[in-house]
């Protein structure tokens, strides 16, 4: 009994020493990632005048934040793009959580024949690299105008999206009883009221999972805006920015283009901290 | 009950066919068309004109693509060894910590941040003359004069630093997940055994980890041959056409030298590369699974 005690106490305590071992490589570590995280805030808040690559290290004397990002507004197209960044990033994202819930809806809950077939037909979308969508897309675009439209854009960024929505929600109606269709169908309800009454409202947790990471998708966009965009008014907002390190807006002091960067981060950064534990879920489902 | 009466409803097609018309009109429809220019001659004004294999004969003489095939190489190998080994380190360690979702933050924040604003904020401080060069001449460190950007493969090193600083956190997460929800017998079991530690972890832990890592290393493998939107934006493929991965090349053949046809071929490359190391890949984790 009490080598057992004895045997137990020996263990907690190594394990304690384990504990403090590794509290230390996670400390280091994680001081080492924070490190250029300070850098871009402190470098980001510092007046443009002010900055220094020497004295990068320093915290800001003042509060230069609102100033660089102003400035940046100024210099660059940023401000005309956000809207219409806001705007591709909630309505092709709602778009194709609602065309993947009616596909996940027909397949497993009203039992569409070779079902499976259709859903792999869906899914198999994500195999596709983009590379292989640009150039008719350019061309296609060019042709029928959507090029440089929002329309076009929203088309695209709802395409994109589309596969991953039919997925979860093919495997969340999966999960619901079946019952619960057959009993609102006997009692005379149609299969779209019985879709839009019951299993929509059902599946809000998993529709909001899928909207979050595809809203974060398209909001960090690249590719697609600047191969089928140009205009201030049309472009998303990350091609606009990408410009800052070319030649377009050389001369643009650290500061501002750091401002800028952060500002134009921060809705998705926030959207991340504040639902991690869905994200994560999310992406989860989304890789299986 | 009637026969006319259908459980599930005369309909159910329309309710696929939107999804199935976006994906087949802007997803399908470009894949195939691309497949098809990557046999022509195109600069996206006149016809196409069918040249047979002339696109893929070309792309290996050419001596851009070979640089960057090498980069995307270097991009895959350092995607699989950074972020993912160093994400599975700090899972490992903070998993079944107190508090250990505090020691895991310093990782999530560059997370958040998409990859062309990682592009631009990195830009500046890898700059010949930015902070990361004062830095290290402060610390009085050597190479305070790096040009981290200006000649290759340097500069794809420092890129895939950039890389790692950002995706750690995404990778970590997954790990985290995965190591909570394994069984928790067998390992109580191996520690009544003796085992901890290392050996704990290869022998115990680890081959139970399997569905995870499948999933993160296959994720991993496919990001690092896609990588477009940093390189794109710290150096647009140069200089010199020096940094270009696949994907950058793809997009300066069609978009900068006009070249539809030649960039499509560099398309569909990019696209059998990714599909034949998805395949190899999976079927090595399936084979794997069976002989357990």
């Amino acid at each position: 009994m009490s080598a057992r005690d004895a045997d137990g106490t020996v263990r907690r305590e190594r394990a304690g020493a384990a504990g403090i071992a590794r509290r230390a490589v996670l400390a280091v570590l994680g001081l080492v990632w924070l490190f250029p995280t300070y850098l871009i805030v402190a470098n980001a808040v510092r007046p443009a005048d002010d900055y220094d690559p020497s004295d990068a290290v320093k915290p800001p004397s003042s509060m230069g934040l609102f100033d660089n990002v102003s400035a940046a507004w100024d210099r660059t197209g940023v401000g005309g793009t956000l809207l219409s960044t806001l705007a591709y990033s909630v309505v092709s994202p709602a778009l194709a959580v609602l065309l993947g819930a009616l596909a996940g809806y027909a397949i497993v809950v009203l039992r569409l024949r070779h079902g499976f077939a259709w859903f792999v037909v869906i899914f198999a979308g994500t195999v596709v690299p983009f590379q292989m969508l640009l150039v008719p897309l350019f061309v296609g675009y060019s042709k029928v105008s959507l090029y440089d439209d929002h329309v076009g854009l929203v088309l695209v960024y709802t395409a994109i999206s589309v596969p991953l929505a039919a997925l979860v929600m093919r495997n969340f109606f999966g999960s619901v009883a079946v019952s619960i269709f057959e009993a609102a169908r006997l009692d005379g309800a149609s299969t779209f009221r019985i879709f839009w009454r019951i299993y929509l409202p059902l599946s809000s947790a998993a529709l909001a999972a899928v909207f979050i990471l595809e809203f974060t998708y398209v909001w960090n966009d690249l590719l697609f805006g600047l191969t089928l965009s140009q205009s201030e008014s049309v472009r998303p907002v990350w091609a606009e920015l990408s410009a800052l390190t070319t030649d377009v807006y050389a001369g643009t002091p650290v500061p501002i283009a750091l401002a800028a960067g952060l500002v134009v981060s921060l809705p998705t950064v926030v959207l991340f901290l504040a639902t991690q534990r869905l994200f994560t879920r999310g992406l989860t489902l989304a890789q299986l | 009950m009637s026969k006319g009466f259908a459980l599930y409803g005369r309909f159910r097609h329309v309710y696929v066919s939107p999804a199935l018309v976006f994906v087949a009109v802007l997803l399908y429809l470009p894949f195939l068309w691309t497949a098809y220019l990557s046999f022509t001659t195109y600069d996206g004004l006149a016809s196409p004109v069918f040249t047979g294999l002339d696109n893929y004969r070309r792309l290996f003489e050419d001596d851009a693509l070979l640089t960057s095939v090498r980069n995307t190489l270097l991009w895959v190998v350092g995607t699989v060894v950074l972020p993912v080994g160093l994400g599975l380190l700090v899972a490992v360690l903070s998993y079944d910590l107190r508090r250990g979702s505090w020691f895991r933050l310093p990782f999530l924040l560059p997370y958040a941040m998409s990859g062309a604003g990682l592009g631009v904020i990195w830009g500046f401080i890898l700059q010949p003359d930015g902070m990361a060069n004062q830095i290290l001449t402060f610390l009085g460190m050597p190479g305070g004069d790096t040009a981290f950007l200006q000649d290759g493969p340097r500069n794809t090193f420092a890129m895939i630093v950039v890389w790692t600083w950002q995706q750690l956190g995404v990778n970590m997460l997954l790990f985290v997940v995965g190591l909570q929800s394994i069984p928790k017998a067998p390992i109580e079991a191996a520690r009544i055994d003796g085992a901890s530690g290392w050996r704990l972890f290869r022998h115990v832990i680890w081959p139970l980890m399997r569905p995870i890592t499948t999933v993160v290393f296959g994720l991993a493998l496919v990001a690092g041959l896609k990588n477009f939107d940093i390189v794109w934006v710290m150096t647009q493929g140069g200089p010199g056409r020096s940094s270009e991965t696949l994907a950058v090349t793809m997009y300066r053949d069609v978009f900068v030298a006009d070249e539809y046809g030649y960039g499509s071929a560099v398309a569909v490359l990019l696209t059998t590369v990714t599909g034949l190391a998805s395949y190899v890949y999976l079927r090595r984790q399936a084979g794997r699974e069976e002989a357990r």
